[in-house]
């Protein structure tokens, strides 16, 4: 049984084509055979985070209007079995593709593919009304601020209006020595405000800038724990029960000790 | 000795987190609803209004608000009743 999940959030920036690129790649790796969609048209980013961008030929536009077919568009990725991209245009907007083509476009996507990751472009209108149409559920990003939280909450609807099931969570950018003292909302509270299932914590790090910069998704490294993060969120996405959360508890050190003793940090830090 | 030595490591003064908690809170309701604080006061009004003709109610502690829970918005409200019977001052 193949499943379109859209990859959404509302407010802009908060890491939507980071979390579809490290899904792709962790469900790929996990054995599934995953298209990568980049609904973003006129932003197209998702070939660049997943190093993609030299080997586009034909994008989603060019299949939509039928200027080439869809296993054209689709480019391989040669890291991971069974993961393809199918680029945004770049050159042309929102406007250029309507919520019908893209559920066609899904339709046959799923055709050859176990699951079709939609990156939704930030924004309420016409891009995210393309992004969610083909969608069988949605994954919504947000990070621990009250802007990103707020617009969570308004997509939460919309995607409810929709007519899909209620959405899952991922947090991203989640700091949780920030989170104990109190200088930024925990996991428990922004559970507590939005009201749907969490699928996972993803921690703020420079890894991800880092793996940005090379076009290798952090879940292509094995040590990396961030990557670890999106693996486990990939198999709680395939369903699979009680997948456990990652310690990210990194300071073993005597001044965090100290402050250990003191109250001023947790224990250990639980993130994933 | 403990709190000492947490004063001088730098315990954060004000908790910014409890702070966005409660705007949060206000701010998803009032998006959801779309019900300004002058309207509410006008329907808060109007109800005691229709309670009064019952009961004997108390004014000043009477309290009306909105809270979501489970994505739900609940109008929340406390009208204390105060039973006075009237009776002559008989002696
Ligand atoms: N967990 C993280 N830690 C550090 N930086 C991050 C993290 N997640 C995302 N970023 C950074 O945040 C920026 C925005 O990420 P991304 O492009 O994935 O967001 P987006 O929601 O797709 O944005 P847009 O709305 O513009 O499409 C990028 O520079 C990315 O490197
Ligand atoms: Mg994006």
């Amino acid at each position: 049984m193949s499943e379109c999940i859209v990859v959404t959030s509302g407010k802009g920036g908060v890491g939507k084509t980071t979390t579809t690129a490290n899904l792709g790649v962790a469900l790929g790796r996990l054995g599934a055979k995953v298209a990568v969609v980049d609904a973003d048209i006129g932003l197209r980013n998702l070939d660049v985070i997943l190093g993609l961008e030299n080997r586009i030929v034909y994008d989603l536009v060019h299949v939509v209007e039928g200027s080439c077919r869809l296993k054209q568009a689709l480019v391989r990725d040669k890291r991971v079995d069974g993961l393809f991209l199918l680029p945004a245009a770049q050159t042309r907007d929102k406007n250029a593709v309507t919520p019908r083509q893209m559920r066609e476009l899904v339709a046959d996507l799923k055709k050859d593919f176990d699951y079709v990751l939609v990156d939704s472009p930030a924004g309420i209108e016409q891009g995210f009304k393309n992004a969610v149409a083909g969608a069988d559920r949605a994954v919504v990003v947000t990070t621990p601020e009250v802007s990103a939280i707020r617009d969570a909450d308004r997509i939460i609807g919309m995607v409810e209006a929709n007519e899909l099931p209620e959405p899952q969570l991922v947090i991203n950018r989640y700091r949780p020595r920030m989170a104990a003292a109190g200088d930024m909302m925990t996991k428990e509270d922004i559970l507590e405000l939005l009201s749907i299932p969490l699928l996972g914590i993803v921690p703020d790090t420079e890894d991800i800038i880092v793996s940005s910069n090379r076009g290798m998704p952090v879940a292509l490294d094995d040590s990396s724990r961030v990557g670890e993060a999106y693996r486990r969120i990939a198999r709680r996405l395939t369903g699979e029960p009680d997948v456990p959360m990652l310690d990210l508890s990194a300071d073993q050190g005597w001044w965090s000790a100290l402050k250990r003793w003191v109250g001023l940090q947790p224990a250990r830090e639980v993130v994933g | 000795m403990k709190n000492l030595v947490a004063k001088l490591l730098g315990r954060p003064a004000a908790n910014s987190r409890e702070e966005a908690k409660k705007r949060l809170k206000v701010l998803l309701i009032h998006d959801q609803v779309d019900l300004t604080p002058a309207q509410m006061e006008a329907m808060k009004a109007e109800i005691m209004e229709v309670i009064a003709r019952y009961v004997q109610i108390d004014p000043i502690n009477t309290e009306f608000r909105l809270e979501r829970a489970d994505g739900q918005v609940a109008l929340v409200s406390t009208v204390p009743v105060t039973r006075v019977v009237e009776r002559p001052a008989t002696a």
